[in-house]
């Protein structure tokens, strides 16, 4: 009765157990971190490296941006390879390893203590990551799909890898002094394989397989995504030798143009996918993680001024700072910030609605959220951030705390909504 | 909507319950989206074989959709057994949307 047409298969979703979890926690760590911005402004005003902004940035990094994303990851693996996932006992694992391991990585640093806080965090992160690193290696050598978001996806983990595994081993050099320099002259590295090689690769990868699917585009070029992962690998690779082997060199200009050319290409790919869409009303929380690639830009137009100065000695701490502060409470937040109301409603709706689909009318999965509550959280976003930028170049405290206040209340809006998707309960129309 | 049948009054019967399933990410049905390749009627074994296919491979909510599918079949024909074939050859294309469909999608 099918002679014409083959079959396919639909791809097994991971349970909502494993991934729910993800996104309650990282939505606390929001919340928790603009509380320790607010606790933080004063050292907005000094150099980088102070405890408190330690503690922010790994609140931010792994407890908000880090753990939202392996959450939506365990999800959209399974779509991306065409395999289910290998393990739920490993990714339940990596969950609970993470969320340990963080906060206690976040107190050592608040405390300033680099003993068992510290060194015990950030072994449960490791473990978590490692976890996570296996379960997809298995998931992709058992699926006959290998395609280019795999690949993106598969790469920026082996860079959190080696990001957690260093930051760890910067832990330890605090109390054993066993590499040649203190651990503050290795913070670049650090910081730039976790934000270029896992943050910019994984949204990359993801992004380039969700934007079209958000838009139903028409558009399609696995070759200039191809060009993007292998522009952004070598510049973050030849960052890291240009750092080591010849630091101080011109050279360093060459890996910022390569990451710079790889978002400027992904940005043009971004824009071709919306031009060719064939759905023309694009909705709230595709627009916000859209502005996000535009986000993408800001911190690389800083990174170029602040390798620029390297020259002529003349960087200050509170520039690296506020390039801090773009890369996480505006790329990452505002990517964020979008995509859990296009993931997690579809998550929830999957759950609540799965045995009801098809036997009348059900809400769609944005119906899930409050709208105006997303709105809200927008406006106070957008306002919050720029109000923070422009307080921490004038260095002023004041407005320093009532710009941490909004986020607050941004994070707070977040949270409200995303509380509200998770107890969403079954109603047809 | 070019649905391939071996019973037009019964295949007209089981679109209107297909028009039940929304793509939940479109907010469209599957009908005017045009996911729905063939279905066909086998009187006396009682069986009905329903082959369709989703927006793209990836579609993560396509367990979903070919579950609800089956489920519109099954209440509407009932005691008939829905088998369903879900296929990506050939893979969806904008022009099977249905002009009901563009419109609503505003293409």
């Amino acid at each position: 009765m099918f002679g014409a047409f083959p079959s396919g298969s639909v791809v097994k979703n991971t349970t909502h157990k494993v991934v729910v979890p993800f996104y309650l926690y990282a939505s606390l760590s929001f919340l928790v971190s603009t509380v320790l911005l607010l606790l933080s402004t004063e050292a907005f005003t000094q150099h980088y490296f102070h405890p408190h902004i330690l503690a922010l940035t790994h609140g931010m990094a792994l407890g908000w941006g880090t753990m939202i994303i392996l959450g939506a990851s365990h999800q959209l693996v399974p779509v991306l390879i065409e395999k289910s996932l290998h393990s739920v006992k490993l990714a339940h694992a990596s969950f609970w390893l993470a969320a340990i391991g963080i906060p206690l990585l976040v107190y050592g640093f608040f405390v300033f203590n680099m003993g068992w806080p510290a060194k015990w965090g950030g072994r449960f992160v490791l473990l978590s990551v490692i976890c996570y690193f296996i379960n997809l290696c298995i998931s992709i050598s058992k699926s006959k799909s290998k395609n280019v978001h795999a690949y993106f996806v598969l790469a920026a983990t082996a860079w959190l890898l080696l990001t957690v595994f260093y930051g760890l081993s910067l832990v330890y050099n605090f109390t054993y002094n066993f590499m040649p320099k203190s651990s503050v002259a290795y913070l670049p590295i650090h910081a730039h394989t976790g934000v270029i090689g896992w943050f910019l690769l994984l949204i990359v990868g993801v992004g380039s397989r969700l934007i079209p699917l958000f838009l139903i585009s028409k558009y399609k070029n696995d070759r200039l995504l191809w060009i993007i992962f292998f522009l952004i690998n070598a510049g973050l690779i030849s960052f890291v030798l240009i750092f080591l082997f010849a630091p101080g060199n011109s050279l360093f200009m060459l890996p910022v143009i390569a990451v710079l050319l790889g978002l400027m290409l992904f940005a043009v790919y971004c824009y071709k996918c919306y031009k060719h869409r064939i759905r023309k009303q694009v909705d709230e929380q595709v627009k916000i993680s859209l502005l996000s690639v535009l986000m993408m830009l800001i911190p690389l137009i800083f990174l170029v001024s602040i390798t620029g100065l390297l020259f002529s000695n003349d960087i200050n701490g509170r520039m690296a700072l506020i390039y801090g502060f773009i890369i996480f409470f505006g790329w990452i937040t505002a990517i964020i910030l979008g995509m859990t109301f296009k993931t997690l409603p579809f998550i929830i709706w999957n759950k609540v609605y799965h045995d009801k689909a098809g036997l009348g009318k059900t809400p769609n999965p944005k119906d899930l959220f409050k709208s105006k509550i997303f709105s809200l959280m927008v406006v106070t976003y957008l306002g919050g951030f720029v109000l923070f930028i422009t307080a921490a170049t004038l260095s002023n405290v004041l407005l320093l705390n009532i710009a941490a206040i909004i986020l607050i209340v941004t994070a707070v809006l977040y949270n409200m909504n995303v509380f509200t998707v998770v107890n969403h309960k079954a109603k047809m129309l | 909507m070019n649905v391939v049948t071996n019973n037009n009054i019964k295949c007209t019967i089981a679109l209107a319950a297909l028009e039940n399933v929304i793509d939940p990410e479109i907010g469209l049905n599957i009908v005017d989206l045009g996911l729905v390749y063939q279905l066909d009627f086998d009187e006396e074994g009682k069986k009905i074989f329903l082959s369709m296919t989703l927006t793209t491979q990836f579609c993560p909510m396509g367990e979903s959709i070919t579950a609800a599918a089956k489920r519109a079949l099954e209440t509407t024909f009932d005691g008939e057994e829905v088998i369903l074939n879900l296929t990506f050859d050939p893979p969806w294309n904008y022009e099977r949307i249905s002009d009901e469909g563009k419109k609503f999608l505003n293409y």
